[in-house]
């Protein structure tokens, strides 16, 4: 393992000039694994339709991929990107392993390269769930990084299936016969251990080492690793400028989206989130920072905390009760040999 | 196979219009070196049009990947792929099977982007193709020409389901972007894939390919193929697919599948259909550089049969297909019980379509009936572009549109009898109908 300080001074493969929003944790995350991959391996990186890819493959725009400022001398510098459709980048990811492989066993190429697909939760969890379980299951060699947002942002903030419950999306929006999301979250790091992951993960650079180490980690893995990025979205999550890290890092800790790393052979962990929910920060908490809840908190003038609003405190404890069931969830997960 | 990393060594490398490119990345040589050859020698066999496809595409040293969905009923290619393969013991090439025909496609992008110099086929059908196109469409732009997807065609395009083929399906995909092929006997299908990277992979053309058979009256019927030995195959194509100039993702610094505003679309679609267009230079050079080495027609616009050298006929024909061959077999009998000079086209290259050559073989026709084999709304994909390319003739001939031979039906002699009469019901000037659909020697 390479250390964090080492790291942190690599040379990333996502480069200035996306059209990312500013502060999207898409952004964040995506220098993280850029510089994480400047390891003396060439990478190609595969991406599906998403708020990454648009706003960072657009042509005649600054296309935001690849290392340095001129080519590189050094192949395993060079960086190869392909764009396909929603829920194509981890069978596009799966050929150029296969590719690659096929070359190297008849001794055409001598030199290593490294696979990472990037794909939003719509791209990966909706659109393309059947390509992420297949790739999976055929125990492809890649780096999955799943950019989870919550919803296709990209398209205008609609519902997907990792969508928290309650929460107001352009296509489950708040009115008075409805208080937002009525689903629950499709359980896909379950389904992803499932069908035979070597690595998974939840974590966000908001745990910054942790994130670094599991994404080197995934790089090392011998079948397919996924690493699923809890991705506050300033537009569609409706928060202010400035609370991206802080939001990623409250939601895992109370319990949304706790940091989770779990190897098929060694178990795993959960990660800065206490199973005991006296011991985590208050859900409203979290809540209250993102306008996609602002139904059912409000914050209290008295001593500024986020309470219910009136009339909405049943939504609340289910809310609280869904949260300790995905705690639970992920502890139980993490016995998992 | 587990990676390590190698100590840093120079690699020549240049720029390309798509990226820096490091051509020494992979020496293609070792792959060539390790093909093991199918025939040594010329040999006579008897296949059906599945597996003249397959032992086709397992003689080419550029494929060692094999991706396809597994229960395509139509072409048993994958399997008689996965059974020659799981005879080699030691050898490197591999089947993919992939859990839908979408992934397949998707499949294609991948590998074929990750090296431009193998040739990476799938075979499918109908519905198949149609569970493809979101990334067919892609394919078509995206100038990788060294995918080939083999299609063998069916009606199920439409409902009902049918079995048998019609070409509805790829007629439905004319405009996805790929070189469209039609063959028709086993023969035409070995010598088709043999040739069609040839065309899709040259620098000028960079399109993939779309080779197509009919279902089960080709695909299924077995009759005699000659097949090559690969050290001749290969050095036909050899002739032909020079290292690609464009980097691929495995030995690039390079970007695929950019978004682009409005502005620039138009100039990648210019480009792509330039493309295409090239392809109307280069296919009868290949098809001629085939028949000089393997003493075969090669590829070609069309066939055609009894035209004479000043072309000028009375009624000529125009259809496609296995179904052909009964209009050949009938042809004289019927141009001596009626006193017309008759004659015919089977068209070979659908898209693009080959417009100013079939102007120049029909310009001199009276009457023109055109056998629409595909379901269609109007008067049937080849009328409609046969009609355009006669539309600027000085005298343009009568063109009488008809459908044959729909979900696969055989289309028997009498059949075409009716339809024959029907264009020399044209020739005396009788009022026809938009379109007229005859099975069993009926108009329905």
């Amino acid at each position: 393992m390479s250390g964090y300080k080492e790291i942190a001074l690599r040379e990333s493969s996502f480069r200035p000039g996306s059209t990312l929003c500013p502060g999207c944790m898409e952004s964040i995350a995506l220098q993280n694994v850029g510089r994480v991959s400047d390891n003396g391996m060439k990478t190609i990186f595969t991406i599906g339709t998403s708020c990454a890819e648009v706003s960072s493959l657009a042509f005649p725009n600054v296309v935001a991929w690849g290392r340095g400022d001129d080519s590189p001398d050094d192949f395993a510098k060079s960086f190869s990107i392909i764009h396909n459709v929603f829920e194509s980048a981890p069978t596009l990811a799966e050929a150029a392993r296969d590719v690659s492989d096929i070359l190297a066993e008849h001794g055409a190429i001598d030199r290593p390269i490294q696979v990472i697909a990037a794909s939003g939760d719509g791209g990966a969890l909706a659109i393309g769930l059947r390509s992420l379980l297949h790739t999976i299951y055929r125990e492809s060699r890649i780096t999955m990084v799943v950019l989870v947002n919550e919803i296709f942002a990209n398209t205008g903030f609609q519902y997907s299936p990792a969508t928290t419950p309650f929460a107001e999306t352009s296509t489950t929006p708040v009115g008075e016969a409805q208080p937002g999301n009525p689903r629950l979250p499709l359980d896909y790091i379950h389904l992803c251990i499932a069908a035979g992951a070597g690595l998974v993960a939840q974590v966000s650079p908001a745990h910054g080492k942790l994130f670094v180490k599991t994404i080197e980690k995934a790089l090392a893995c011998s079948t397919t690793a996924v690493v699923f990025v809890p991705a506050p979205c300033i537009s569609g999550w409706k928060f202010d400028d400035g609370e991206t890290v802080r939001l990623a890092e409250l939601g895992a800790q109370c319990g949304a989206y706790p940091a989770f790393v779990w190897e098929r052979g060694k178990g795993g962990s959960v990660k800065d989130c206490a199973r005991d929910v006296a011991e985590r920060p208050r859900l409203e908490e979290f809540l209250g920072l993102q306008r996609r809840f602002h139904h059912l908190v409000q914050k209290d003038p008295e001593n500024g905390h986020f309470k219910a609003r009136p009339e909405r405190e049943a939504d609340l404890e289910r809310m609280r009760s869904w949260t300790q069931s995905n705690v639970e969830r992920l502890f139980r997960l993490a016995e998992l040999p | 196979m587990k990676d390590s990393v190698a100590p840093a060594a120079p690699m020549t490398h240049h720029a390309t219009p798509s990226g820096e490119m490091y051509p020494t990345a992979v020496q293609l040589d070792r792959v060539r070196e390790a093909h093991r050859a199918l025939y040594t020698k010329r040999e006579t066999i008897t296949a059906d049009g599945n597996t003249a496809a397959a032992l086709a595409t397992l003689q080419l040293w550029r494929c060692v990947l094999f991706a396809g969905f597994p229960i395509t009923p139509s072409t048993k290619w994958m399997e008689t792929v996965a059974a020659h393969l799981s005879q080699q013991v030691g050898g490197k090439k591999r089947i993919k099977l992939m859990e839908a025909e979408h992934a397949v496609a998707d499949y294609l992008v991948g590998a074929a982007a990750a090296c431009r110099d193998l040739i990476f086929p799938t075979a499918t059908s109908s519905v198949g193709l149609d569970h493809m196109t979101e990334t067919t469409r892609s394919l078509g732009a995206s100038g990788l020409g060294n995918v080939m997807l083999i299609d063998v065609y069916r009606a199920t395009a439409n409902f009902p389901l049918c079995i048998e083929g019609d070409p509805s399906d790829t007629l439905a995909h004319r405009d996805d972007g790929f070189i469209q092929l039609a063959c028709r006997g086993k023969q035409q299908i070995y010598d088709t894939v043999l040739q069609a990277p040839c065309l899709g992979m040259h620098p000028d053309v960079l399109t993939p390919t779309m080779p197509g058979y009919y279902g089960i009256k080709d695909s299924h019927r077995n009759a005699r193929l000659v097949v090559e030995p690969d050290a001749e195959i290969h050095a036909f194509q050899d002739r032909w697919i020079q290292p690609c100039t464009l980097p691929g993702l495995v030995n690039g610094d390079t970007a695929f599948g950019t978004c682009v505003t409005s502005r620039h679309f138009q100039g990648f679609k210019v480009s792509q259909k330039r493309r295409m267009e090239r392809v109307l230079h280069w296919l009868p050079q290949i098809g001629a550089d085939f028949e000089r080495q393997f003493g075969r027609p090669g590829l070609a616009f069309f066939d055609t049969a009894g035209f004479p050298d000043d072309g000028a006929v009375d009624l000529a024909v125009v259809g496609m297909g296995p179904d052909f061959g009964t209009f050949e077999a009938m042809r004289e009998a019927y141009a001596a019980k009626t006193c017309l000079r008759v004659a015919g086209v089977a068209m070979r290259l659908l898209t693009p379509f080959p417009r100013d050559a079939v102007r120049k073989r029909l310009e001199r026709a009276k009457a023109v009936v055109v056998v629409n084999q595909a379901h269609h709304h109007g008067r049937g994909h080849l009328t409609l572009d046969v009609a355009d390319a006669l539309a600027d003739l000085a005298v343009m001939p009568r063109i009488v549109s008809v459908f044959a031979g729909l979900g696969g039906a055989d289309v028997s002699q009498v059949t075409w009898e009716r339809m024959l009469d029907q264009g020399r019901a044209a020739l005396e000037g009788s009022a026809m109908p938009p379109w007229a659909v005859f099975h069993e020697g009926r108009q329905l």
